[in-house]
């Protein structure tokens, strides 16, 4: 399987001098095309800055980074916009939608950036379709519950068929039965659409889904479980994750 | 259909509802406050125009040559006549009438008085000077009424004379001989303004003649039916007239008042500006409020891959729609009051008495305003460019946006 994402000795720090804090200090990570992953770590572990360095959504401070070929580092504020609208999807845990917009609208607004054309109008509701919310296309997002926004989330995210969907806790503010419902949906798009999930996560449920865990402790590579042979909450108390606060 | 970028500026603009209506109604009382100066500054080249008009500058005149150069009373026209004929056949041209004028001494008694007696038409004077219609004395002048003359009520006052009185004009004749003559006072001017009174001593043009020993007009005054063509006309007359004979226009004949007016008009002009740079700086801060409470949102849209020029492009899109609002509100305030400015005029009367005289020229104190077709298009381009400018620091900010961190800081 070739690697889409390829990180060596990648360090990112905060700060300056005597306040800096190190967030990674020295991650290797391997992913390949279609994978399905969970990154699992304690607050203050770095899912969260690991997610974003894997996004472009910011440089790291040292190593090797290469995002779909690309090395991150090198790449300028336009350049890694380019990447983010071409090749990657986000998903947020508190959703961030934009809240004037309706449910079709915040799905066509990403395809509209991306530059396509007359197709955009019905993508989005294909892609909402898809997704279990074509007779809620045209809401406003405050008409729509936490689950439903967050599948609307998903359904951005995926809309203009990225090679790598990135979310962080995207279960969080979910209950069972929602968290399972879009868990389900990912995987579904995951197998249907090739495309690769990389998500943070404090959930068992999200990590029962995952086909690679990886752990992460201080900054750094504690695990890596291809095909998890614990079950969920196991991986999850060997990490420290269940005794912890969400964040990270 | 609209873009979904588009529809997201529009229901932006109607998030926050009461800074919406707060900002369109500065950016409209703004773009009031300027269009009524403009209306001003228009109207005040109709001020110009009146007093050629009625004012007895005229709107051209055509003169000797040399004038130009030297200002000289005593030079006399090529061929008044054909001047005359010529300037009166001339399509646009409401009335044309001649005159000469002489640097007299006029006594009466142990009292003299230096002033510029000019020798005019009775019959047409009046509808090119219509001060003297308001005799406060006597009568005007007559055609077939030799040995006449109309003074103004200061010049009166220094001689000790009134109507009927006779005075003695002494000037200096064709071959620089000194010439005198007798004149009887018929009517006596009161003007309202003392300066202007001072400088009004009309006799018939051939009454003139005869006391000058000098035959023919110095001038032919031109009123013409629309002041906008006063080039136009001018360019028209200038191969009609007789060989070395000039048109000279209003603005060459006051050029102290012209020069007045513009040095006002750039006064209001940077008012206008100080006005719509304080609105513009209100717009810019609400405008900054809107992006810095809508950060997060801008950091996921960095993160979808939103370029900063995009970004720039939707707020400034939101300021224009602000901008096209504002406009239609000033509009439709500023519409009624200009309108009623360029009807009743602003009388500075009570301030200036009857009539103010500048540089020699008697002036109406009334300003009207100028209401015309240029109003729409002034207000959307003064409420647009004055968002548009507003937006762009709040643009530029929210463009600079870093989604890690603005991301960092909402969680």
């Amino acid at each position: 399987m070739s690697s889409i994402v390829r990180a060596r000795g990648l360090t990112k720090a905060f700060g300056a001098g005597s306040q800096q804090v190190w967030a990674l200090r020295g991650v290797d990570l391997d992913v390949g095309a279609g994978e399905f992953l969970a990154l699992v770590g304690p607050s203050g572990s770095g899912k969260t800055t690991l997610l974003n360095l894997l996004g472009a959504l910011d440089a790291p401070t040292g190593g090797e980074l290469l995002v779909l070929d690309r090395p991150v580092a090198s790449l300028s504020k336009r350049e890694r916009a380019r990447l983010r609208l071409m090749s990657i999807g986000f998903v947020f845990q508190a959703y961030n939608l934009v809240p004037v917009l309706t449910a079709r609208e915040n799905v066509e607004f990403v395809l509209e950036l991306q530059g396509m054309g007359g197709g955009r109008r019905g993508r989005a509701a294909e892609i909402l379709r898809e997704l279990g919310l074509g007779d809620l296309a045209d809401r406003r997002i405050n008409e729509l519950s936490g689950g439903q926004q967050q599948r609307v989330a998903v359904a951005r995210a995926v809309a203009a068929r990225p090679a790598i969907v990135l979310a962080d806790e995207p279960t969080a503010n979910l209950d069972g039965e929602n968290a399972e419902t879009l868990m389900h949906l990912m995987r579904d798009l995951r197998d249907r659409h090739g495309m690769t999930f990389i998500f943070s996560t404090h959930d068992p449920r999200v990590v029962a889904h995952a086909v690679r865990v990886v752990t992460l402790v201080d900054g750094r590579v504690a695990r890596d479980e291809p095909k998890p042979g614990e079950a969920p909450h196991e991986i999850l108390s060997a990490s420290g994750v269940l005794h912890a606060a969400p964040g990270g | 259909m609209a873009f979904v970028a588009t529809r997201y500026a529009a229901r932006t603009v109607g998030r926050n509802l009461r800074r919406t209506v707060l900002s369109i109604v500065g950016i409209a009382i703004g773009c009031v406050l300027a269009l009524f100066m403009e209306s001003l500054n228009r109207g005040k080249g109709e001020l110009i125009a009146r007093a050629g008009a009625s004012g007895g500058v005229g709107h051209l005149r055509v003169v000797p040559e040399g004038w130009r150069e030297r200002r000289d009373v005593r030079l006399r026209l090529a061929d008044w006549q054909a001047d005359l004929a010529a300037a009166r056949a001339e399509p646009g041209v409401v009335l044309a009438t001649s005159r000469a004028r002489a640097q007299v001494l006029l006594a009466m008694g142990t009292h003299v008085v230096p002033v510029e007696m000019v020798g005019v038409e009775p019959a047409l004077e009046p509808k090119t000077f219509r001060y003297v219609q308001a005799m406060a004395e006597g009568r005007y002048l007559r055609d077939g009424d030799p040995g006449g003359v109309v003074v103004g009520r200061a010049i009166a006052d220094r001689l000790s004379a009134g109507v009927d009185d006779e005075i003695v004009a002494t000037a200096m004749g064709k071959g620089g001989e000194i010439q005198s003559a007798m004149f009887r006072i018929v009517g006596i001017v009161a003007t309202g303004s003392e300066d202007a009174d001072a400088t009004i001593c009309q006799v018939a043009r051939p009454d003139l003649e005869r006391f000058l020993g000098v035959p023919g007009a110095g001038e032919v005054t031109i009123i013409v039916s629309d002041y906008r063509r006063i080039d136009a006309i001018r360019a028209a007359l200038l191969p009609k007239l007789a060989p070395g004979d000039d048109v000279v226009t209003l603005s060459d004949l006051t050029p102290e008042i012209e020069g007045h007016l513009a040095q006002d008009a750039a006064t209001a002009r940077v008012i206008s500006a100080i006005i719509l740079l304080i609105v513009l700086l209100g717009v810019a801060s609400a405008q900054l409020a809107a992006v810095l409470e809508r950060r997060r949102e801008f950091a996921v849209l960095s993160a979808l891959g939103m370029s900063g020029t995009r970004m720039v492009r939707l707020i400034v899109e939101e300021a224009l729609m602000l901008g096209v609002a504002g406009a239609l509100v000033a509009l439709a305030i500023g519409l009624p009051l200009v309108w009623r400015f360029a009807r009743g005029g602003l009388d500075f009367g009570r301030y200036l008495g009857g009539s103010y005289s500048f540089a020699g020229v008697l002036l109406e104190p009334v300003i009207y305003g100028d209401f015309g077709w240029w109003i729409a298009p002034y207000v959307f381009v003064v409420s647009i460019a004055a968002t548009t400018v507003a937006s762009l620091y709040p643009a530029w900010y929210a463009a600079r946006t870093d989604p890690a961190v603005a991301l960092r800081v909402a969680q």
